[in-house]
């Protein structure tokens, strides 16, 4: 089989690095944790990896916006090279204060459907302090858009996770940016009522606090580009990676993964947890297309 | 350089809140009952740098603002601008940091400056960060200043408060300007002076040193053989220099030294008539044990003598913990103060062995009651107050730091006003051999190393620091001792130490706390023998830093790595990409001496031998007779509904979910028992069970036992149930009872007999039998203790309105757990499960919650009586051993330990976790003496509530029976508790009123917590 390589980018206060770099390996591709400055240093670094991904963390303290410093060392100091990755089909995942990065250096939601899609790194969201007024770590349930192009989440309906953030309420500053998203089918993954009919969660009223942690445009937990190639979100998939991470394993009522793969080729067997697959999603669309 | 401002508000309208300002409209009303129309925030930022205005101007939405919620303004202040400010408020508030304080934000800013503007990597470019909050619609009589006075700490930040605009315009803040310092050359310090002035010496320069100390050294400097190594050096022969006086303090300090648990006692028990003789309550009671059960356990790989205590854990991998106060700098910066707790203790795992990853966070914090409203001394915060600030500390560490708090505890205690307890704990993880075959937990300096000084730099905050926490607080405590955290320094420099391990690259390494490079290149020294320092080479963060100030300055987020000459390039390369400052200090030697030179002068030369083991023993006087309390009588005829739903509410008892939940628990990707369980996450977790190797099931468990309420009866009784809490915790979640390690750690008021501290002599009587108990125990449990740490100056003020904390010892337990799927939690799990008490009730009721709770009202006259105890240790592990395996067979899910408010708290807990009812019935329960009121609410050691599920219910009861085990009750649909003692219902409580009563205390308002 082919090797998938991921760069797991860490430095400066990202601190998701380990387990993001552990659940790609759980997937079968080779996952190397990379400082920012290697990439800064040898910026054809990056067309040797598959796969990018930024975890979360609290890059630069969050200080002057989360995500807006070490977004600024990505825009000004690896502009080509980014834009290069995404251009030739490279999926990128940006979780928690990776999302955050993303969305500041405009690679998400990047430029609208209908255009040229080519990273034009301008800021088109924000992603504001919550409405709550502080962090939490709490879990959600999330559902994603069927019909997404994203190819981070294609076959999965819905999971649990948790998150942990003070700044994820999801902003644009005007509403037809929305529309449009909603349209190209970039607003992928929602905060749902956990109570609501698998599937049918999904909903542009406002949920109430904590069911949506924190005030949200339409709910909104994490979007894509329209190439579906790049991928951010706020909770974080990584965290519930195997079943006994599901805060009711000890109640033998953690859901059961939607996974591709039947239960004996899982590298967790039954105890694959439900944010695998996401990982699992991207390794098979880079074997997928090189094949 | 040019000072530029720029301002930057939320916009608003459409989409855009101003958090910031509903964070503080609604502290107002909930801190000061002052309803504000509206509060609005500006965030400011004078900017020092080559870059001038126009330049800068062009650049705000790449930096400062957000252009999506955001908008900027250079030089005047927004509050001038009509547009967006059209009406004026009625007042304005601007706060910001004093000169010299970290300010985190403004180096981030500073960073982001740089990479705008490659001029302005410059030295003396700087930025400094403020916060206006303008607020409109104040009522009648709130006044400026107390609403400033809650915003701001007047000992690390300024305010400015405005009502109207000036002439010209609203003023805003400037640069906070340091005076300029000069540097003072050593000088000699003379003293061959008599007793009453070498003492004030001492007291007046915060040294902290007793009469027989100063002598001492004093009589060091008449050797003519010191003398003459001096001369030859051109140090003043005949007496200390102030950097050699300083640097024999912060050594010899209680806080590095530990003279007390160190100290030779008399000790005299009037009730028994003992009259004994003992040579260090540490190497007595807590080094001996853990020695001799080291010799039937190997997989004790470091003990004592490192920053913290190390087990094997797998073949591959070892793991550490340390845990440690914080106590006095909470209590004057309770923010700055906690944070330099938590990632204080950070860095004594990172310099374990040859560096430890930390992993997770555990908080204990005690404080004074929440909502008190006695008088308070001066200078002295609101417990309430105190609260937030210690939490925002932790949290901000903590979660920017990228390590999960996974378990804790608030205990509340009128006492803890005069000293806030703030412990902060850590574990780690590091390979059991590195790449290149050293082990590593051992460490390999050899003279000839280079040492350097890694991350942050040395700056005039924290001076004074070990010694100022050997001193009683009082009104003139120095801001000086107090420091902010920057966590992300210190994370640039984790992620860099521990790359260069695994690359082989460090020979030794130790963590800079308390007394600074003196005491961390001084005790590594200790490894090869010697060596020389150059105070000149050391990065400072300003400059009129004299030598002696260098030396003990106890700035955060520094590391002191030694390096093999022939590793320093590779070692200097790594530290430039992670952008972490990484400097040789220092080389060490073997010619047994501690030389500190300052560019070509020699400022200080100390033996050794001396420095660490100069310091004369103390000699103290213990006394003990037992404290008289007024006997708990439980009422006659008591309402036990009401009981139940007022000890759910107590601070003690209450959820503190809100505050939790602020903490990141399961970074990492490793949690599996998380700080809440049950149906709707909010039940409380006995202990944390994590599995930090990704894709493997094995885990760890974490818990904590404190209960300083005991220490009201008996100290000794305290520890005995701290050491039992930890373990029965653990052992509801399944830890394997055959490998688990703990950790001691004592905050005492000064037991040292003196004018100050009359009751010394009971004070160091609590200690002994605290001590005596702990060994007792540890030996029973066969639970080693692999590291502590004590505090033991822990009062405020004194004479008439001296305020000394209960003695307090927090047990930390870290073990094996042989597969996390395999767990329990308190939650009952489904209708049916039959619940079962494991172990006995005993008619112990003194110095309970219950009692507590009764005597402050009124309704009881004291809390006398018999405090918990544990006869039989022994016994109790063996109990415990067979109940933590029968969880790891997977036959036990449910399981909830009783503590504060006994088997009635612990049911209702369950029931909450669960959202489920139990009927119960006690009878069974009095077979040991305790009536129903002792059976629902006394708090008799070694009990645990299990829920066992009729499959199971044979099987278990065999392997349990022996132990003591009585069937009480089962879960049943209806959501009520029901509690019968086999004739009449005691209680029958909602969980719908349950929950409310124990979520409502200390929950917090949406949108009311920064």
């Amino acid at each position: 089989m082919t090797t998938v390589r991921v760069a797991v980018l860490f430095g400066f206060g990202i601190n998701c690095d380990h387990e993001t770099a552990a659940v790609f390996r759980l997937v079968g591709a080779e996952a190397e944790r990379l400082h920012v400055n290697r990439l800064i240093e040898s910026p054809g670094l990056l067309s040797s990896y598959d796969i990018l991904a930024i975890p979360g963390g609290f890059s630069f303290g969050d200080h002057l916006g989360s995500g807006r410093l070490l977004g600024n060392r990505l825009r000004f100091a690896l502009r080509e090279p980014l834009r290069d990755f995404v251009a030739n089909g490279g999926p990128v995942i940006g979780i928690c204060n990776g999302f955050q990065v993303l969305v500041k250096t405009g690679l998400l939601p990047g430029p609208p459907a209908n255009g040229d899609l080519t990273p034009d790194f301008e800021q088109r969201a924000s992603l504001a302090l919550n409405e709550s007024g502080r962090y939490e770590d709490r879990w959600v349930t999330l559902e994603f858009d069927p019909e997404s192009p994203c190819v981070w989440t294609q076959g999965l309906t819905r999971i649990d996770c948790p998150v942990r953030h003070g700044e994820g309420r999801f902003v644009v500053d005007d509403e037809a940016v929305l529309d449009a998203m909603d349209e190209a089918h970039q607003l992928v993954v929602r905060y749902v009522d956990p109570n609501t009919p698998k599937g049918e969660g999904r909903t542009d009223v406002r949920l109430p606090y904590p069911t949506s942690p924190n005030g949200s445009a339409r709910n909104i937990a994490g979007v894509c580009d329209a190439t579906g190639l790049v991928f951010g979100l706020m909770p974080h998939p990584e965290a519930v990676y195997a079943k006994w991470l599901h805060p009711d394993h000890t109640r033998y009522t953690a859901p059961e993964a939607e996974a591709s793969i039947p239960i004996e080729e899982r590298s967790l067997g039954e105890w694959e947890g439900e944010g695998l697959q996401i990982f699992r999603n991207a390794v098979d669309f880079v074997r997928n297309r090189s094949s | 350089m040019h000072d530029v401002r720029v301002e930057v508000t939320p916009r608003l309208g459409g989409q855009a809140v101003d958090v910031r300002g509903n964070v503080v409209k609604a502290r107002l009303l909930q801190d000061l009952g002052i309803d504000v129309t509206k509060v609005r925030s500006i965030s400011g930022f004078v900017v020092r740098s080559p870059v001038v205005a126009s330049m800068l101007g062009e650049r705000v939405d790449d930096l400062f603002v957000d252009p999506i919620i955001e908008v900027g303004r250079l030089g005047s202040a927004w509050l001038d601008d009509d547009t967006l400010f059209p009406d004026a408020p009625d007042l304005v508030i601007t706060i910001g940091f004093k000169p010299g304080v970290t300010d985190n934000a403004g180096s981030a800013a500073l960073d982001g400056l740089r990479t705008l503007f490659p001029e302005a990597r410059v030295e003396g470019a700087a930025v400094a960060t403020d916060l206006t909050f303008a607020f409109y619609g104040l009522p009648e009589g709130a006044d400026g200043p107390s609403i400033a006075a809650g915003l701001h700490n007047p000992l690390i930040e300024r305010a400015l408060i405005q009502s109207a605009p000036g002439a010209e315009g609203w003023q805003q803040l400037g640069y906070p300007e340091r005076p300029v310092v000069e540097a003072q050359p050593p000088a000699a310090v003379d003293l061959e002076l008599d007793d009453e002035a070498l003492i004030r010496l001492s007291e007046e320069g915060l040294l902290a040193l007793n009469l027989e100390e100063m002598q001492t050294i004093r009589d060091h400097y008449r050797h003519p053989e010191v003398q003459a190594a001096r001369t030859a050096l051109g140090l003043p022969p005949h007496a200390p220099t102030d950097v050699e006086l300083e640097c024999l303090a912060q050594t010899w300090s209680e806080h590095c030294k530990h003279k007390i648990f160190a100290a030779h006692i008399h000790h005299r028990d009037e009730e028994t008539g003992e009259d004994v003789e003992i040579d260090s309550l540490f190497k007595t009671h807590i080094m001996r044990p853990t020695l001799d059960m080291q010799e039937e356990m190997p997989w004790l790989l470091s003990v004592f003598h490192d920053n913290s205590g190390v087990i094997a854990w797998d073949d591959e991998w070892s793991v550490c913990m340390k845990a440690e106060t914080h106590n006095s700098p909470s209590a004057l910066d309770p923010y700055g103060g906690a944070m330099t707790g938590i990632v204080g203790v950070n860095r004594d795992i990172l310099g374990t062995g040859l560096g430890a990853r930390p992993i997770a966070n555990t908080d204990v914090f005690c404080f004074g009651p929440p909502k008190w409203e006695g008088d308070l001394p001066s200078n002295l915060f609101h417990p309430s107050r105190v609260l937030r600030g210690v939490h925002a500390g932790v949290r901000v560490g903590g979660n920017e730091s990228g390590i999960p708090t996974v378990n804790g505890a608030i205990v509340f205690d009128d006492r803890y006003i005069g000293k806030p307890l703030v412990y902060c704990g850590t574990v780690g993880l590091m390979p059991a051999t590195l790449p290149d075959g050293r082990p590593g937990h051992a460490k390999t300096a050899e003279p000839g190393d280079l040492v350097y000084m890694v991350g942050g730099r040395i700056g005039a905050d924290g001076i004074h620091g070990a010694t100022f926490s050997s001193l009683e607080l009082t009104e003139d405590s120095p801001s000086s001792a107090v420091q902010i955290g920057d966590p992300i320094t210190q994370k640039k420099m984790l992620d860099m130490i521990l790359e260069a391990r695994d690359a082989g690259l460090i020979a030794s390494i130790t963590d800079n706390g308390a007394g600074g490079i003196s005491s961390s290149i001084g005790e590594m020294a200790e490894q090869t023998g010697g060596v020389e320092i150059d105070l000149a080479a050391a990065p400072l963060k300003q400059v009129g830093l004299s030598a002696w100030e260098i030396l003990v300055s106890e700035s955060q987020e520094r590391m002191t790595v030694a390096v093999h000459p022939h590793h320093a390039e590779a070692f200097e390369a790594m530290a430039a990409i992670h952008e972490v400052e990484a400097t040789v200090v220092a080389t060490f030697t073997d010619d047994g001496r501690f030389l500190v030179r300052h560019g070509d002068d020699v400022v200080a030369l100390l033996p050794l031998d001396f420095l660490h083991d100069g310091v004369p023993q103390l000699r103290l006087e213990s006394v003990w007779s037992p404290p008289e309390h007024a006997a708990f009588v439980a009422p006659e005829t008591p309402d036990h509904n009401d009981l139940l739903l007022r000890l759910l509410a107590r601070p003690n008892v209450a959820s503190k979910e809100d505050w939790v939940r602020q903490y990141d628990h399961e970074v990492i990707a490793q949690t599996a028992v998380k700080p809440f369980v049950g149906v709707e996450r909010d039940g409380p977790a006995d202990a944390a069970v994590i599995a930090p190797l990704h894709g493997s099931s094995r885990g760890l468990v974490i818990s904590n036992g404190i209960v300083p309420r005991y220490a009201d009866l008996d100290a000794g009784a305290m520890v005995v149930a701290a050491v039992d809490e930890a373990v029965r915790n653990a052992v509801c979640v399944g830890i394997d009872v055959d490998r688990m390690a703990g950790l001691d750690n004592f905050c005492w008021p000064d037991p040292i007999v003196s004018e100050k501290t009359p009751d010394g002599r009971f004070k160091l009587a609590q200690l002994v039998r605290a001590n005596r108990e702990l060994e007792r125990m540890c030996r029973a449990y066969r639970v080693p203790c692999v590291s502590g740490k004590d505090s033991m100056k822990n009062d405020y003020g004194t004479g008439a309105d001296k305020i000394s904390i209960p003695p307090t010892m927090l047990f930390s337990l870290f073990g094996d757990h042989p597969d996390v799927r395999m767990t329990a939690t308190s939650d009952l799990k489904r209708e049916g499960e039959r619940l079962y008490l494991f172990g006995r009730c005993r008619q112990e009721l003194g110095a309970s919650e219950v009692a507590s709770m009764l005597s402050e009202s009124g309704e009881a006259a004291g809390i006398g009586g018999a405090v918990p105890a544990m006869e039989h240790p022994e016994a109790q592990r063996e109990a415990y051993a067979a109940l933590s395996a029968e969880i790891g067979a997977g036959r036990i899910r449910t399981a909830h330990d009783c503590s504060e408010g006994g088997l009635g708290v612990a049911l209702a807990e369950m029931c909450i976790g669960g959202r489920r009812g139990a009927m119960i019935d006690l009878d069974g329960l009095g077979l040991d003496g305790a009536d129903t009121f002792g059976q629902l609410w006394g708090e008799s050691l070694g009990r645990i509530v299990i829920g066992v599920e009729a499959l199971h219910e044979a099987e278990v009861c065999d392997a349990l029976e022996q132990h003591g085990l009585t069937l009480i009750g089962l879960v049943v649909e209806g959501g009520r508790l029901v509690v019968e003692d086999g004739y009449d219902a005691l209680i029958d409580v909602s969980v719908d009123d349950m929950v409310a009563a124990w979520k409502a205390p200390l929950a917090l308002p949406v949108g009311g917590e920064r």
